[in-house]
């Protein structure tokens, strides 16, 4: 029996980047094996994942040491092979789900069904192929839907089926539950479990180890190497903000505020709730019920149909975006609806300089003085001159949190933040919140992780279908 | 989300079951370039023969309410060809009459009818194409014809990506006004905002071209030659037929006007 | 076959109308440039053909923010632009192409409905020209690569052409007389001998003067000194233009251009303006040959008219006395070099900015932008 994955001594280093990604790594995977990567972000798994694929050096450009054996000694080097010999043999998930779908199909048939003309599978096959996976894996219920139309977690699910489709022994998985709500991500562990009993062998990357608790085994990957325990990093620093003049903070007021969007449909009913300064509250609640909707009252982005919001019992109608910015600062969920600049201090000084503190007496040092503090908070010090895309998606989230700490508001609204981050992530995030706190800021976040929700915020605020199910009052 | 997917990606499309709808894409891209060539090579009269054969059309496939509907789109190029042309006509002789300064002239008046009756022509026949066809189905056949199937990705990509982004970039519009960019203002001040709104919006998207290119090539992309089709568009007798007369219709065209240009 | 000549005014014997043979010599020409697209287009990587997608939606998008902005540009061709720099001038024109196809699909507002598709070829050679300027350089970072040398001779040898063309037209004249041979065969002499100064300046200059490595510290001097230069001669040529051509204008003009000068050089100094520069020459050129190959599409298919705002300067330039293409060219002139500019200059801010992750999927990347 031929082994379907053997990884010797696999080296790989990127374009411009001083140390290799991958190091002298070997591993090998038995058929029908289950192996679980754990390791931090950038330790080294979706490097592994994409050469075990065959995309290193083909695809994405880096010189390579080593080799990736597909099938046994006497099989394909993965780094060598040419674009259609591995396919059909091993597939790859990768975590967005929205950027796995071909984007050009108007149906999921279709979609499940682009791979297998691509590999030229005559049409009357494609039918009794395409009908199987789906059952297989649950998601017959969605074969004449648009695929753009589908949640998160039924994306991924199609795109884990398309490349099912087209019959690969070998399933290589990068973090693919990691953009995915509490059930999407349960729904993709059902499937993986499906596929593990059938007998696929499965390669899967993940930050969290527990993620991978249904593996038959998980290698540990720090800095590129294999390691037998992650060494645990230095806790986060204690962190304060004391720049800025001391903003007491501010209370905001949600007085029945209901919001109806221009299709009819009515994301907030009637909502009331007093927030007081200084404090810090989760919004949890299931997708849909309403809870970006309501926190992007608070800045202007979308104005109430009935009711009204005060910050510190003045109301924010009639006040642009712009200006409330000036005591609002509101992190999104998707960073790249912000980044443009070069370099990420620029990148963080964009704000402060729009609030136009620039032109006024001293104000530059000013600026330095606040962007200094939030990538001090954030622990971007050290990626000061790098280019925000070339970070991680997880700290890029972070520059995009450091450029509304910057800002320095005097309220604090978070859209998910610790969606997409690893746990050190999610530990430092909750600290900025607490130090935050301590600065006498406001700050309310939403959040589909209840153990964070828990622990960082004073009250936890329930929202359903537009409705506030259960506020406890503010503690006194 | 989906009904932004749906009118954008979907197009002009109105869905029927109408003996043009039926026709195969192919044979109605060879109309459409046959009322093409005639408008634009043969005598102006031929404009109203063409004009009553697509109204005909329009009318059998029961498409004629939305045709009238999107006559609104090019009404103000159609009008403004008309006066323009018929006000402010170089090499205008003939003068019909005097409108204080301006005068209206016979070829002014001639040429801007003409040109308009041309565009709009050409405008009824593409839009009536638009109506009954699916892109997808369009493209199918082309790539069935010798087309890339690549390139005939490319534009199905496109067209489901412009709705998403045209979206996104609502969304970071609202995003750097939420960092204090103020979009109002003179022009400068509104010129200078153009970078912080279309970086993200490029810088986002080659990033997304990273993903969406491993995604591509995780599903056999352009890797083998033979690729096959899922999606069945279906072709009759009647439109072979059709598409051999319009085939020999365009050439009759062309060689009639190519000998005419000696006249 | 003695039909098959040009028309000379009033003729009666059978012969062909210059206009008629034009528009056949253009309808062949876009079919072969199609043709070609279509042929380069078979090597294109996947990279490619998803940048490609992308740049597509991203011109249709932009396209449509600057009626929300309420600029008055178009800023449709920032992905051509955009892919002509990563990918290369086929890549480019192919974008072009086929962003007027797909905005003839759409209802999307912006475009000119169904009938966007007339005028994919403008779209395609935008394309093919910001990839021919960034295979000259224009969009390097620094200005210090040796392709400049390239670029400003051929700056130059643009420059040459035209104080030449001034040259004849002011001391022997140019004259084009449709009704005599021998003007005509004049004129194309002329044209001949004005290409030849052009080419002449371009190879002498770029073995000498403009023989330069990278690194050079001329190569900046020489930058600044171009943009002064062409932004005094632009400021004359507008005052000479607007101003009634007398000896004051000539005055004025002459004082207009040697302060837009100094301006000029002061402000390249600054950081590393000067680099803007060849992006500008980059963009103005492209805004021109735009301009020049869509008015024929106006003027033949939609009557010499936009359906824009625009409509009122074309009136005007009728007024003028300009003939129906002529007057969609004037009308072209005002807008699109000023557009293209702008959406180059947008490109190459970007390029700036964009991640090693991505400039390095693209094999012309790392030519495009150095680091």
């Amino acid at each position: 029996m031929r082994t379907p994955i053997r990884v010797e001594a696999l080296t790989i280093r990127y374009p411009g980047r001083p140390l290799p990604s991958l190091d002298d790594v070997s591993i090998t995977v038995e058929r029908g094996e289950r192996l679980g990567i754990a390791g931090r972000t950038g330790a080294g798994k979706s490097s592994l994942a994409l050469a075990v694929a065959g995309f290193i050096p083909r695809v994405v450009r880096a010189s390579v040491a080593g080799r990736v054996l597909i099938d046994g000694t006497g099989g394909t080097d993965a780094m060598k092979a040419a674009p259609g010999d591995l396919l059909g043999r091993v597939g790859i998930v990768f975590s967005s789900p929205s950027s796995q779908l071909s984007g050009s199909k108007l149906t999921v048939r279709e979609e499940l069904a682009f791979g297998l003309e691509n590999l030229g599978i005559p049409p009357s096959q494609m039918d009794g192929r395409i009908d199987a996976v789906m059952e297989r894996l649950g998601i017959s219920h969605l074969a004449e839907r648009e695929p753009s139309s589908l949640s998160g977690g039924e994306q991924q699910r199609v795109a884990i089926a398309s490349i099912v489709t087209m019959g690969p022994e070998i399933l290589v998985l990068d973090e693919p539950a990691a953009e995915l709500d509490p059930t999407g991500a349960a729904a993709v562990a059902a499937l993986l479990d499906d596929l593990a009993a059938a007998g696929t062998t499965i390669l899967h990357a993940e930050h969290d180890p527990v993620a991978l608790g249904a593996c038959d085994r998980v290698v540990l990957l720090e800095a590129g190497r294999i390691v037998p325990a992650m060494a645990s990093l230095p806790p986060c620093e204690s962190l304060a903000w004391t720049v800025g003049p001391g903003r007491q903070g501010t209370a905001v007021t949600i007085e029945h505020v209901s919001h109806r969007y221009p299709n009819g449909i009515e994301a907030l009913r009637d909502i009331s709730l007093k927030i007081s300064a200084g404090e810090a509250v989760a919004i949890v609640g299931a997708n849909g019920s309403g809870k970006t909707t309501l926190v992007k009252q608070l800045n202007g982005l979308l104005r109430p149909t009935h009711g009204r919001v005060l910050l510190d019992d003045a109301p924010t109608d009639g006040i642009p975006v712009n200006r409330l910015a000036a005591t609002v600062g509101f992190a999104f969920q998707d960073p790249g609806d912000q980044l443009f600049e070069r370099s990420v201090e620029r990148e963080v000084s964009f704000g402060p300089r729009q609030l136009g503190r620039s032109g006024t007496e001293g104000s530059a040092a000013e600026i330095s003085a606040l962007v200094e503090a939030a990538l001090s908070m954030t622990g971007l010090t050290g990626e000061r001159e790098v280019n925000p895309y070339d970070l991680d998606r997880s700290r890029r989230k972070l520059v995009a949190l450091a450029g509304v700490l910057a800002m320095d508001p005097a309220v604090l609204v978070l859209d998910e933040p610790a969606t997409g981050q690893d746990r050190d992530g999610i530990e430092r995030v909750g600290l900025i919140v607490r130090a935050m706190q301590a600065a006498g800021r406001t700050v309310i976040a939403i959040t589909h992780d209840m153990a964070f929700a828990t622990r960082w915020f004073d009250r936890v605020v329930v929202m359903h279908e537009g409705r506030l199910v259960d506020h406890p009052p503010p503690a006194a | 989300m989906r009904g932004i997917a749906t009118d954008v990606a979907t197009g002009y499309y109105i869905a029927g079951s109408s003996r043009l709808h039926r026709r195969n894409p192919l044979t109605k891209l060879l109309g459409l370039l046959f009322v093409l060539v005639a408008a634009f090579l043969l005598p102006a009269l031929s404009l109203a023969v063409l004009a009553a054969l697509l109204a005909g059309v329009a009318i059998s496939a029961g498409l004629a309410g939305a045709l009238l509907g999107s006559l609104r789109i090019p009404s103000v190029l159609v009008v403004s060809i008309v006066v323009v042309n018929t006000l402010f006509f170089p090499g205008g002789r003939d003068v019909m009459l005097e409108v204080g300064p301006l005068s209206i002239t016979q070829q002014g008046l001639t040429f801007g009818l003409v040109s308009a009756g041309r565009l709009l022509v050409v405008f009824v026949a593409s839009v009536l194409f638009l109506f009954t066809t699916l892109a997808d189905d369009l493209l199918e056949t082309l790539v069935a014809r010798g087309v890339s199937h690549r390139i005939a990705f490319v534009v199905q990509s496109a067209v489901q990506l412009i709705p998403r982004m045209r979206h996104r970039a609502a969304g970071i519009l609202a995003a750097q006004q939420a960092r204090g960019l103020s979009v109002s203002g003179s022009l400068v001040r509104r010129l200078r905002v153009l970078v912080p709104l279309v970086g993200p919006v490029l810088l986002a998207s080659l990033v997304d071209v990273r993903e969406r290119t491993l995604a591509l090539e995780a599903r056999g992309f352009g890797a083998r030659p033979g690729r096959t089709a899922y999606r069945v568009v279906p072709d009759s007798g009647l439109d072979r037929v059709l598409r051999v007369t319009l085939i020999v219709a365009i050439l009759a065209v062309i060689v009639s006007a190519v000998a005419g240009l000696g006249r | 076959m003695d039909w098959l000549t040009i028309c000379p005014e009033g003729a009666t014997t059978p012969c062909v109308q210059p206009v008629q043979l034009a528009y056949l010599v253009a309808v062949l020409a876009v079919v072969v440039l199609v043709a070609a697209i279509g042929r380069r287009s078979r090597d294109f990587t996947t990279v490619t053909l998803s940048l490609i997608a992308v740049a597509i939606a991203i011109n249709i998008t932009i396209g449509s923010l600057t009626v929300v902005l309420r600029l008055p540009l178009y800023l449709d061709s920032i992905g051509t632009v955009l892919v002509g720099a990563l990918a290369g001038p086929w890549a480019g024109a192919l974008t072009g192409l086929l962003t007027d196809l797909v905005w003839s699909l759409l209802p999307v507002p912006g475009g000119a409905g169904p009938t966007t598709a007339f005028f994919a070829p403008v779209a395609a050679v935008i394309g093919l020209m910001a990839g021919f300027w960034a295979d000259r350089g224009v969009f390097q970072l620094r200005s210090d690569d040796a392709r400049i040398g390239g670029f400003l001779a051929l700056a130059l040898g643009i420059a040459a052409a035209a104080i030449a063309t001034l040259a004849v037209q002011n001391t022997v004249g140019l004259g084009f007389d449709p009704d005599d041979q021998g003007s005509q065969i004049r004129f194309v002499c002329l044209g001949i001998v004005i290409a030849l100064v052009g080419a002449a300046t371009v190879a002498v200059s770029r073995r000498t003067i403009f023989r330069l490595r990278g690194d050079d510290p001329r190569i900046r001097t020489y930058l600044i000194a171009a943009t002064a230069i062409s932004a005094a001669a632009l400021v004359f040529a507008l005052i000479r233009l607007l101003l009634v051509p007398t000896d004051l204008g000539l005055f004025v003009a002459a004082v207009g251009a040697v302060v837009v000068a100094v301006l000029a050089v002061s402000w390249a100094r600054r950081s590393d303006h000067a680099r803007l520069f060849p992006v500008w020459v980059g963009g103005f050129t492209t805004g021109l040959v735009a301009a020049l190959i869509a008015a024929p599409i106006v003027a033949g298919v939609f009557g010499g008219v936009t359906g824009g705002g625009t409509d009122a300067l074309i009136a005007l330039f009728r007024t003028l006395g300009l003939s129906v293409f002529g007057s969609a060219f004037a009308q072209g002139l005002t807008s699109d070099p000023l557009d293209k500019t702008i959406s180059f200059t947008i490109v190459f801010v970007v390029l700036t900015a964009m991640p090693i992750t991505v400039r390095t999927m693209f094999s012309r990347g790392e030519l495009t932008v150095a680091e």
